[in-house]
Parts: C-alpha cells; structure tokens; sequence
C-alpha cells in the first residue's frame, strides 16, 4: 500500500497488483486443497454409507451383479442419515467424548495452575535463571510418543522395574504404613486417564510457564512499586495485578493448549491404547479406529463432525467469555 | 513492545529474606528434577542388561549395574538399516515441510503484512484472511483422517516422501503465516521503499532486503516447523505403510513387534528426540521469542 504513494507510476501499480497475488496464492492454495477440501468433502461423507472396499449398497449390488447406475445418481454410494443417528445409540463414542472433555477441563487446569505457580517462581531474579528456562523447553521438544514410553516406565506399579512405584514403597516403609502405596496406574479405570493427564502435564507445563513468564516480565516494575507503597501485600499484587494483567495472555495460552488436547491420541496409543475398556480412549483415537481398523468411513467422518462442533463450542465459548472478562476488568 | 527479556534489578533495599530465596531454589530445583529426571532415566535403562532393568529399578551405574554398550551396538550394528531409514525419513518429511513452510509463510506474511487484500465475494480484509489461516491450524487433524485417506490413495501419495511433506507443510503453514505477518509488522518499511526507488522490483526488495532482514523470525518458524514435523505421529502412522515410517511411528510400533524391551526401546527413544534437544539448547532464545510472538500477540 505505501509504494503506490512513492512512485505512483502505473507500472508499480500493475506491478503490485499482480505481486500481491504472487504472495499470497501459494498458502491460500494449498489451504484451500488440503483443508477446506477435506473439510467439506468429509461432510459429505459422512452423509455416505462409504466404506473401505466400496459402500454397502455397491456390495450388495456386485453381489447381486449389478455394476451400473448403484447408489445415489449411480456414484456407488447411497445418501443416508443413518450415521448420525448412530451416534446416539453408541455407548463407547459417549464415554470417549466425556474422555475427552475430561482430558481437555483438567489437563488445561493442572498445567494452567501449576505453570502459572512456576512462572511466578521464576519471575524472581535468581542465579542460573536462563539455564532453568532451557532446562524447561526440553520436555515440550520431544515427541509425545518419547513421552509416552518414558512415562509408561515410570508409571509401571511393579516396584522392581519403576522409580516412582520404588519411591512409594519407600516411602510406606518409612512413614510405617499398614499398607504398601502402590497405585494402578494403567489397570484401574480411575487411575488410567490421571497418569495420561500427568504425561501430557510433564510435557506442556513448560510452555505455559515460558508464555506466562515471558508476560509477566513484559509488567513495568514501577506497577508493582506503586502497588507495595500502597501497602498491597504479595496474594494482593497477584490477585489484583499479576493476573488481570495477564488475563489476555491467560486466555491465549489456556485455548491453544485446550484446542492441542483435543487432539491427543500419541499417548494414549502408546500407554493404554484406550483401555482398560474404553476409559482413556479419546475421539481422536476411536475416529481412527473406526476410519483405518473398521474401514468405516462414513461413520468416522460423522464422528470427526462431532468432535469439530466441540472444538468450535470451547473455542467460542472461550473467545466470548475472555472478550466479557477482558471488558470488565478494564472498567 | 517492551523487550521480554529484559532484566529486571531489585534495587538493593528490596532483596527479600532468606527463607524466600530458599524457598524459590527448593521449587526450582525440585522442578528441574522432575523435568531431568526422566532423561536420565531414560539414558541409563538404554545401557542396562535386561536382568537390571526388570530387577531393580537401579539407579546409579558402576554402582548399582554395570552399563554395557550393546543395545546401542545393536541399535546401529544389526539393526542399522532400520534406525538409519527411520531416521532418514523423518529427516526428509522434516527438512521438505520446513523448506516449504518458510517459504510459502514468508510470502504469504509478506503480503498480509505489504499489501491491501479484500476478498470480495466474502468481504474479507487483511485481518479475516489472516484469522481464517490461523484458524486452520486449530481445527482437529482427525477430521481429515478419511479424506486424506481417500485423496492420497486416489493420487499414489501413501508412504511417498511427497505425502507426507505436502501433508506437514499444510499443517505448519497458518503458523508460519501467522509469525511472519507479525514479523514484517515489526520491520520498518522504509529500507524497501528506497530499494525500489532505486528500481528494484517488488520481488528484489522482499529478495534482496526484506528476508535477510527478517532471519530471526524465518529460524523460529523453520525450527517449529521442523519439531512438529519430526515429532508428528497421527499422520505418519496413517500415510505410511512401510518405506516412509517415521522414528515416532517406530518407536511406538515397538510394543508389538517385539514385546517391551525397553533398554532397546529407551535407546530410539533417546536418537529421535536428540536431534530437537540439541537444536532446541543451541536455538533457545529463538524458540522462546517464536513461542511468546505467537501467544502474547495472538
């Protein structure tokens, strides 16, 4: 926009003109072909009984040793609603969906609670400050699948094989309890989602510290001054001006790590692979199951549907509700 | 914008007392431990013997076992075909959706940043444009499982290096958009105004000025590109079949083939998150100034 006003000569602006498309097209094609595509053409899947190896209704007609004209306008497929009535009859997508929301409402509290606890910690100027923060990018680096295993050793209830069920029986032996501590992690179907919670936790606390630390450093210090010289003491400087402060960058932090957790699936593959039953499968995992080990297409994609209207559920909700909080802090 | 990392100095009549110093190194200490900790983990159960790992846990090598080299001997001597290919493929599906990512990102930044877009059929401005690209970045990956799919075995594109490049790029770029956008913002406009006074091209400017200008932001992008292409498992898991398996995919497949070895399975472990650790301690202030760009702004 500012070169036109330099020159101003036609060729700049033809120039230009042509140049803003050369810029942009590229990432608007490729979004276009592999995200707004899919998006659309899985819709209209899952109002498809397709399936892998051809729908149900071709089947039938091979069969039968039809091969022309089957299906809806002789496509090979029929048009049906059957896949979202399906979805309310199925117990196992009901508990993977309160999974999911469990994994989402807790995983962002735990690591928006304690990331904010340490960032407060390591707000305070301390020898070694810059080698602990490149001590915390370590865990967020790593692929969750690395994760995953690391936490599944630890996590192990047999006291020979892991530190922490180790440490535990120590512990019992110490404090001269009855009982040994010993928890099941991965067998209990309460205890499996909180060592899943915990792995993911392990990893993404980091980033909600970096992020928080990195605002609250951004807060000028006479605030602060002005605030002790008022008599606030430290629970009141955070109530009332840490926080409020950080209130936008609250909101961020906690929807990106709240739109990633409904993505989960690495995990829980690796951990559990959803059980014991389904209590640790989460959408993510079951969409796949449903798409690549039964082949059902249509009905992953109507499910995929489901998991898309939640995801844009918490991510308005939270857009609103950030926006009116915002609104009535600053007044 | 005040710089993040400025220091802040208490001035002397403020230090605070010593129960409060003791306190601030118990946590941090306590906390580096529980981050360390694992990766330590990790590198010593990678040198035990089977019979030390499942009777144990031992801890301290030389005292409590005897580290021995050979599942990492094993790892690169019988199994090197393996490791090697595993690895070379992350490495190619990494490298090719980083390039790409940069590339487009930056362009795309660019003009968001330069240029006066309106989409009319849409009444899209600059601003919709660029909500509407970050935005894809948040939508669930699993509602692409069956059309990719469907897409990539219409086109030939299952376990193709190519598929899984294209697939990544289209992942990293809102992001990539998103940081460069936010990066030209920042860049004064006037050095390219004087280039092309001098008459050089819209393309020579951003070239020749604009992108050796901008290296910090386009290394935060091809570094987070980077790290979420080599650790993505989802997609690598559903595209690739045989050739093109990732070290993500490997790892989490040993469960089956070959039961739970984990001294095996703690060495991979160990070579493929080593390549990000090491770019992750020598690129730190890179990564840091990425993360808090896209958050804080955002």
């Amino acid at each position: 926009m500012a070169s036109n006003a330099i020159t101003g000569s036609i060729s700049t602006v033809r120039e230009d003109r042509l140049m803003k498309r050369v810029f942009l097209s590229p990432a608007v094609v490729i979004l276009f072909a592999l995200s707004v595509f899919p998006l659309i053409w899985s819709l209209g899947i899952s109002f498809t009984d397709m399936q892998r190896g051809g729908s149900t209704i071709a089947r039938q007609a091979e069969a039968e040793g039809i091969t022309e004209g089957v299906g809806f306008m002789g496509m090979g497929f029929e048009l049906t609603g059957r896949n979202y009535q399906r979805l309310i009859g199925d117990t196992r997508l009901h508990s993977t969906v309160r999974n999911t929301v469990v994994y989402v409402f807790f995983g962002v509290t735990i690591q928006y609670v304690l990331g904010m606890g340490l960032a407060t910690v390591l707000n305070q100027p301390f020898r070694g400050r810059n080698l602990v923060r490149v001590i915390f990018l370590m865990p967020m680096m790593i692929t969750p699948v690395a994760a995953a295993y690391t936490g599944r050793m630890f996590f192990d209830s047999n006291a020979l094989r892991s530190p922490l069920a180790h440490f535990l029986r120590q512990l019992s032996k110490t404090l001269q309890l009855e009982q040994t501590l010993s928890v099941p992690w991965f067998t209990d179907i309460g205890w499996a989602p909180v060592a899943i919670l915990l792995i993911d936790a392990w990893q993404w606390i980091p980033f909600m510290t970096l992020i928080l630390l990195a605002g609250m450093q951004s807060i000028p210090e006479d605030i602060y001054e002005a605030a002790r010289v008022d008599g606030a003491n430290v629970l009141q400087i955070f109530w009332r001006i840490t926080l409020p402060i950080l209130f936008p960058i609250s909101m961020t932090v906690i929807l990106i790590r709240g739109l990633e957790i409904f993505k989960i699936i690495d995990v829980i593959v690796v951990t559990t692979g959803g059980g014991p039953g389904s209590a640790t499968e989460s959408l993510t995992l079951y969409i796949f199951e449903q798409a690549l080990s039964n082949g059902n297409y249509g009905y992953a994609s109507a499910i995929a549907y489901i998991l898309l209207i939640l995801v844009i559920i918490f991510a308005s909700v939270f857009l609103a509700v950030g926006r009116r909080w915002a609104g009535s802090w600053e007044r | 914008m005040p710089n993040p990392k400025r220091k802040r100095l208490l001035p002397r009549s403020s230090r605070r007392p010593l129960w409060q110093s003791a306190m601030l190194y118990l946590i941090v200490i306590v906390w580096c431990f529980i981050v360390l900790f694992p990766f330590y983990w990790l590198i010593t159960t990678s040198l035990k013997r089977p019979i030390d790992v499942s009777r144990g846990p031992n801890y301290i090598p030389y005292v409590d076992f005897d580290p021995i080299p050979d599942h990492w001997q094993e790892m690169f001597g019988s199994q090197r075909e393996s490791t090697f290919r595993h690895f070379r493929n992350s490495l190619i599906a990494a490298a090719g959706s980083t390039l790409l990512s940069v590339i487009i990102g930056a362009m795309a930044g660019y003009g968001l940043s330069r240029f006066r877009y309106y989409w009319g059929r849409l009444g899209w401005d600059n601003d919709n444009i660029a909500f509407w690209i970050i935005s894809q970045r948040f939508l669930p990956p699993a509602i692409f499982i069956v059309p990719f799919v469907l897409l990539y075995n219409q086109f030939g594109l299952i376990d193709s290096y190519a598929g899984l490049i294209l697939a990544y790029t289209m992942f990293n770029i809102p992001f990539a958009v998103w940081i460069m956008r936010d990066f030209f913002n920042g860049l004064p406009i006037d050095l390219e105004e004087s280039a092309r006074v001098d008459g050089a091209t819209r393309w020579q400017a951003f070239y020749r000025i604009v992108l050796p200008l901008s290296a910090p932001g386009l290394v935060a992008v091809a570094i987070f590109s980077f790290i979420f292409a080599w650790n993505e498992y989802l997609f690598a898991l559903m595209l690739t079949n045989f050739n093109a398996i990732t070290m993500p995919v490997l790892i989490a497949g040993q469960n089956n083939t070959r039961g739970i070895e984990w001294w095996f399975i703690s060495a991979l472990t160990l070579t493929a998150v080593a390549p990000v650790i090491v770019i992750g301690l020598l690129l730190e202030r890179f990564i840091t100034r990425g993360l808090t760009a896209g958050a804080i702004k955002g």
